[in-house]
């Protein structure tokens, strides 16, 4: 039954409207975007379950490795079967993490939330983030940076689509439950329910981005593109590199540490964002900054992350991926500086920082699988994308690692203020230039890594010819 | 599955696909921006 949802019998007709695939690939990015969104229902977990943070913590912090780990792992098997079986499986596990989760929560065994929404949920994030990458990448040759930013802003679209979403539902099941009090939890009935409306509900929409996507015929080419164009760009292959082998090369680890640098330095705003804002506006013990108006803080960051990842992405086509790199990092560098030199003179001046800092941390998601095709070709793209996204779950326990263990030397949470934050923000800094010096020493891959340009095709069935005319363009 | 496509039957999946994914998403930043006004009114 599974081999209807092959690469094979994917391929789109003749006259198919590429536009298709973007609401495709957001129909998956939007639900798996939820993992982001957890932190709504924490308190009501570690009520049910009487556990402690950490407890609880651990959920999130399983599904986050094991994204990193299945998308680095099974990136290979997706660009072999194609985003509409890998698209399958992935809502099948994302699904089944919601079920399983609900199962434990319904029954108390912790262990079945570990089991469900940590395992096999992380196994279906993973998946999914990756599976329609290559796709978009191929069907927008002459767009790769605004199809995958459309995609990735899905991400953090979905988020922002489940923290009110769930609040909503978990006040529905139980009427109990005040989600604008901070101390309301709600009961074990209520996050049962959630769990199985969001993994029917989540199911169901992936389901419609499994019916959509398509894989492009392999001498398919937009109207009016011209691959010599590409060609004559310096920093864009026509050559294929493998997955095995770029992680052979230098440049695959040189983007390796620019994508760690800019998550490192990205998350160690957003992890502490409600109580900086605080912090950076307290005198004499009181912040004049409102637990209500943090929230809202956070909120516009989660705007800007997910905007710049479309807009800064689409910017990358226009003027190149290294440069833009160059700017997320070095034009990050001043904005921290400014941030830790004169965030706490005025809330507007630390809010537009902070905004601008996590639109290059978005963007910096977003462009990535366009650099990656840029310097080793569209054959195993979205494999090559799955086994750099390490940088994303080594990045995710390094920069809350380095924010914490500074803000806990200077002081107690609550009597915090800006000048605590100077060393940690003056460290992110310095991450900022490593990833900078990275991004100026990535180069070419070299000829000996690319694939031999005839007898095998991008798509496993006949694409590869594209690589092969490509590589004789160069 | 390479069937050839129908244009009025692609365009309604077309405008059903964006419509879809539209909504989540418009409901999303609705939702965030409401939460986000609160920066500037508390």
């Amino acid at each position: 039954m599974l081999s209807a949802l092959d690469r094979r019998h994917t391929v789109a007709p003749p006259g198919y409207s590429r536009w298709l695939i973007p609401p495709a690939a957001l129909a998956i990015h939007l639900c798996i975007g939820q993992v982001y969104a957890t932190s709504v229902y924490k308190n009501s977990l570690i009520a049910h379950f009487d556990a402690s943070q950490t407890a609880i913590g651990v959920i999130f912090s399983i599904a986050i490795v094991m994204l990193g780990l299945s998308a680095a792992v099974a990136g290979t098997w997706v660009e072999a079967n194609g985003p509409r079986k890998a698209m399958f499986v992935s809502a099948c596990f994302w699904a089944a993490g919601f079920l399983v989760g609900a199962a434990g929560i319904a029954t108390k065994q912790l262990w079945l939330l570990y089991l469900g929404y940590g395992l096999l949920g992380g196994i279906g994030l993973g998946i999914g983030y990756i599976s329609p990458v290559s796709t978009l990448i191929k069907w927008f040759p002459d767009r790769p940076g605004l199809a995958t930013g459309l995609a990735i802003m899905g991400f953090g679209g979905g988020a922002m689509v489940a923290s009110p979403l769930s609040r909503q539902l978990l006040s529905f099941y139980d009427p109990g439950y005040d989600p604008a009090n901070a101390g309301s939890t709600a009961s074990g009935s209520a996050l049962v329910w959630l769990f199985l409306t969001l993994g029917v509900g989540y199911f169901l929409i992936m389901m419609f981005g499994v019916f959509n996507v398509r894989v492009p015929a392999p001498d398919w080419r937009p109207a009016g593109f011209d691959p010599a164009r590409v060609a004559a760009k310096p920093m864009v292959t026509t050559a294929n590199v493998s997955a095995a082998n770029a992680v052979k090369t230098r440049s695959f680890w040189l983007l390796w540490v620019v994508l760690f640098c800019n998550v490192t330095a990205g998350i160690g705003i957003l992890e502490q964002a409600s109580p900086m804002i605080q912090d950076f506006f307290r005198s004499g013990g009181t912040s004049a900054v409102t637990v209500a108006a943090a929230g809202g803080f956070v909120g516009l960051l989660s705007l800007f992350n997910m905007a710049g990842r479309f807009v800064w992405s689409s910017t990358s086509d226009l003027i190149g991926r290294k440069p833009i790199y160059l700017m997320y990092l070095g034009v990050g560098m001043v904005l921290y500086a400014l941030l830790a030199l004169f965030g706490q003179t005025a809330t507007a001046l630390f809010v537009l920082l902070a905004c601008v800092i996590l639109s290059f941390y978005g963007g910096g998601f977003a462009t990535v699988p366009a650099y990656l095709r840029d310097l080793f070709g569209t054959f195993e793209v979205g494999a090559i994308h799955g086994r750099l996204l390490t940088a994303w779950s080594a990045a995710g326990v390094a920069g809350p690692l380095i924010v914490n263990a500074f803000l806990d030397a200077q002081g107690k949470p609550g009597t915090l203020t800006a000048a605590a934050y100077r060393p940690a923000l003056f460290t992110m800094v310095g991450v900022l230039a490593v990833g900078f010096i990275a991004n100026l020493l990535i180069r070419p891959v070299p000829e000996r890594f690319h694939e031999p340009a005839d007898g095998r095709d991008d798509e496993g069935t006949g694409a590869r010819k594209v690589g092969a005319e490509r590589s004789g363009s160069r | 599955m390479r069937d050839d496509v129908s244009r009025g039957g692609q365009t309604a999946r077309l405008w059903i696909s964006w419509l879809i994914v539209s909504a989540l998403l418009g409901y999303g930043v609705v939702q965030t921006l409401i939460t986000a006004a609160k920066l500037f009114t508390s």
